[in-house]
């Protein structure tokens, strides 16, 4: 048979794909395919598995079963050289781009064109880059230095790195969270035309509309399958929000709470920083547990950084207990009795080289000694009885934190404040990279501290969470808060529920269509 | 909620796994003892066990020991202090100046203030300006030695006031050197400070995650800035004592010390990146440098042979301290 009569090649091919990851399933079976020239959005939600999909394609991980075709060439050593040697190219959420060289110089990096004598030749460098970006529809001059552009150019930069270096498929994990709407419509034209020249893009993007605007055709992966590959224009919002959801079981159930709302601790009147939050406002009630929903940039990290004192205050008003506050450092906002659990507990949250007791103990150490010498006897107690009280699995309380796993180095975060006593505590991802069972744990632990009569503030991309904790869910878009949902208004998409597990689905899918309603 | 989960028992550590794993703490022990037989059995007839030369080390070794105390807290705060060498010699300077104007007291004063002066700087060019403690330090060691030479004309300013320098380095209490009482107070003070106060445990956890500390309420800014002024005025004790050793103040004093500080701070454990310190190990640390700058002179080697001889064996201890991980 002579090679025209061969239907043509799919850019990707992954067939049968199944991985474990000591012992749990990450990937059951996936089969995902990508042809020339298309726009294939992957979707589904927080360790659904997308990643692993990527990262096996990527070549970062091998897959325990299947096969993995590239451009018509199988995946036989699973390197990420021999994947970009066959085309596939990532393109970083966190660029990498080196600031300090100019554009020229990171396309061509450690491919530098050099003289006849071996010396670099940045002049061929500068000729070749400016042939490369005029002939992808770049503007953008290759002598500028990477630390100087917008991060649309450097997003642009990255991807005429990947294209000089014959790449064929592009994978962009969540491309536009950084870009200002002038930059994304950039984007997208840009990538309408790479794909009439027949590069693929993988694009994975929580943002839906998005999707409808760039995507030709949409694959869902849930619980470490493909549940659904369709043409975009054949669907619709709600089933494809729908199909990532699936029907859950009940790990983050949403129980009533009863107790009772006492003064206001926190009032946000029409905070202002940049880039973000935009006049943002909200109160949090002594008690209270509320939740901060949106798209990754809608500005709900930004908001919870303005509060703590990460980020200046531009224009509106903090109050605490109804005071007007000014809270310049962590430290000021430590002192006036905010706590926050930081969305990266390992560098912000802990001192990882230290003990699990020296970690938990750290805020209350002043309070913990006598004539500022630590009474010994009072720590040991202290951490006992957290270790205790929230189950952290450790061999010793003299354990280097860093040799936890994600679940009980955060619980040892929550030690560390539940001593303290804050007003308020902030959570950002508080159950990011946690096991289920931690989870769930932790939920439980936060929700006991409320009903202390103190202040919760959650921030979480996995609307399960948001939706077992809060009492009430504030919806942000474009750094402003644009909805609020009240428990009441939660408990209704659920009113024809069957079980516990439609129950939960129910309302995460209600969820999901207000956050992408808002973004609309 | 998940019932499975329960709390696993605290493992039993066996003594051996529990020193495979630590023995890069107690390496510096083992190492001075080792170097301190060898020294014994090869120098014997040149007299390196007779008390004198022993109680000679000590001597030698106060000075860099003392600033090795608050070198200590200095690197487990993450920053660094380059400038202590000239801050002694500038000291022993004032000092003397001080001394020869307003008598006894007004000495002491003098030297402290000077010290605490540099340290202030130091710390606030550091901590508020934000330029890195490396460069404050390496520019503050050029002026702190360039004033030395100027105000005291580069000339050696005599100390006359019998009190000083017998409490401040000559006297002997009974058979034992007033230096070395000086050298156990201060480590006694800085291994106390670093383990049992909070002010410590800010110091190491600043070191080790300036971030973690921030977000936790310390004010990591104020804790380097107290380390620095520390160090400062632990030269500053260094410089009087070099001062009274020696009956006078000269600029040249405590030359190159901030190198042999930083080496046996480093060789007794502490992290030049923050974090961790032994105030403990520092001493050692220094007591090592001091046994070796005296073996090597016994075995008659020339200067040249001796910095080295004496490069080498810091190089092969800090190698040994950190193989394996």
């Amino acid at each position: 048979m002579s090679q025209a009569d061969q239907p043509p090649v799919d850019a990707v091919g992954m067939i049968g794909i199944a991985k474990s990851f000591g012992g749990v399933a990450a990937l059951e079976h996936v089969d995902f395919s990508v042809r020339k020239g298309e726009i294939h959005a992957l979707l589904g939600g927080n360790g659904a598995g997308k990643s692993t999909v990527l990262k096996m394609l990527s070549g970062v991980h091998k897959p325990d079963k299947g096969e993995i075709w590239i451009n018509g060439v199988k995946l036989e050593e699973h390197t990420p050289e021999a994947a970009r040697r066959l085309g596939i190219a990532m393109i970083f959420q966190e660029m990498s781009l080196i600031p300090s060289l100019t554009v020229a110089q990171n396309i061509f990096l450690t491919r530098e064109p050099k003289s006849a004598i071996g010396m670099l030749d940045d002049r061929t460098g500068l000729k070749e880059a400016r042939i490369l970006l005029e002939k992808i529809g770049v503007d953008l001059d290759p002598r500028r230095r990477v630390d100087n552009l917008s991060a649309g150019q450097r997003q642009l930069t990255e991807i005429a790195k990947a294209l000089s270096q014959q790449a064929s498929v592009l994978i962009m994990d969540e491309p536009t969270s950084t870009l200002s709407s002038a930059e994304i419509e950039h984007l997208f034209g840009f990538l309408d035309r790479l794909k009439k020249s027949h590069a693929s893009i993988i694009y994975v993007s929580h943002r839906m509309e998005e999707i409808r605007r760039i995507a030709d055709r949409v694959t869902v992966i849930r619980n470490g399958r493909n549940v659904m590959t369709k043409a975009v224009a054949e669907t619709t919002l709600e089933t494809i929000v729908e199909e990532i959801v699936g029907r859950r079981v009940g790990a983050f159930e949403r129980k009533a709470r009863t107790a009772k709302l006492g003064a206001e601790v926190l009032r946000c009147v029409n905070v202002t920083a940049k880039p973000r939050p935009l006049e943002a406002n909200l109160t949090v009630r002594a008690g209270e547990i509320v939740g901060i929903a949106g798209l990754m940039g809608s500005g709900r990290t930004s908001l919870a950084k303005s509060v703590f004192g990460l980020q200046p205050v531009v224009s509106g008003e903090i109050r605490l207990k109804e005071k007007a506050v000014k809270i310049s450092s962590p430290p000021d906002a430590v002192e006036a009795g905010i706590a926050m659990i930081p969305e990266d507990r390992l560098t912000q949250g802990l001192v990882l080289q230290h003990s699990v007791a020296d970690n938990m103990t750290l805020p209350v150490i002043d309070r913990n000694s006598k004539l500022g010498f630590v009474q010994e006897e009072k720590e040991k107690a202290l951490v006992a009885d957290y270790i205790k009280q929230l189950r952290v699995k450790t061999a010793s309380p003299q354990k280097a934190v860093r040799t936890l796993s994600g679940g009980n180095a955060q619980k040892v975060v929550l030690a560390k404040w539940l001593a303290t006593d804050p007003l308020l505590l902030i959570l950002d991802e508080p159950t990011a990279g946690v096991d289920i069972g931690s989870k769930t744990e932790i939920v439980e632990i936060v929700r006991e501290f409320a009903d202390q009569g103190r202040g919760v503030l959650v921030i979480s991309s996995e609307p399960a969470e948001l939706l077992a904790l809060s009492d009430r869910i504030l919806v942000m878009a474009g750094g402003r808060v644009v909805r609020e949902i009240s428990s009441a208004e939660i408990e209704s998409w659920a009113a024809k529920a069957t079980d516990t597990a439609h129950r939960i689905s129910l309302m995460e899918t209600g969820l999901q269509v207000a956050i992408q309603e808002a973004n609309s | 909620m998940n019932a499975k989960s329960e709390i696993i028992p605290a493992k039993s550590e066996s003594f051996i796994s529990r020193m495979k794993e630590e023995w890069r703490q107690y390496v510096i022990y083992l190492g001075f003892i080792v170097i301190f037989i060898f020294f014994s059995l090869t120098l014997s007839d040149k007299g390196f066990l007779d008390p004198n030369n022993l109680l000679n080390i000590v001597r030698q070794t106060t000075m860099i020991a003392v600033m090795a105390v608050a070198m200590t807290f200095v690197l487990s705060s993450g920053e660094i202090d380059l400038a202590i060498g000239a801050t002694a010699g500038l000291v022993s300077v004032t000092t003397a100046m001080s001394l020869a104007k307003f008598g006894l007291i007004g000495g002491i004063i003098g030297g402290l203030l000077s010290g605490l002066v540099v340290g202030l700087i130091n710390g606030l060019l550091t901590t508020r300006v934000g330029i890195p403690s490396f460069l404050v330090t390496l520019a503050m060691m050029g002026i702190a030695r360039g004033t030395a030479m100027w105000v005291s004309n580069t000339a050696a300013i005599p100390i006359l006031d019998k009190t000083y320098y017998f409490t401040f380095g000559s006297g002997n209490i009974g058979p034992v050197p007033i230096l070395l009482i000086w050298a156990l107070v201060i480590a006694v003070i800085g291994h106390i400070a670093l383990r049992k106060t909070t002010f410590g445990r800010k110091v190491l956890a600043t070191g080790g995650s300036e971030t973690a500390a921030r977000f936790t309420g310390i004010k990591t800014h104020n804790i380097k800035l107290q380390v620095l002024i520390i160090s400062s005025v632990a030269a500053a004790i260094a410089g009087m004592l070099y001062a009274g050793r020696l009956r006078s103040g000269r600029f040249q004093l405590g030359e190159g010390d901030e190198l042999s500080v930083i080496a046996a701070a480093v060789l007794g454990g502490t992290s030049l990146f923050g974090g961790f310190g032994s105030v403990v190990g520092s001493i050692v640390g220094a007591l090592m440098i001091g046994l070796i700058n005296n073996g090597l002179i016994l075995m008659g080697l020339e200067f040249s042979q001796q910095l080295i001889a004496r490069g080498v064996i810091i190089i092969l201890a800090v190698m040994v301290a950190r193989s394996r991980r």
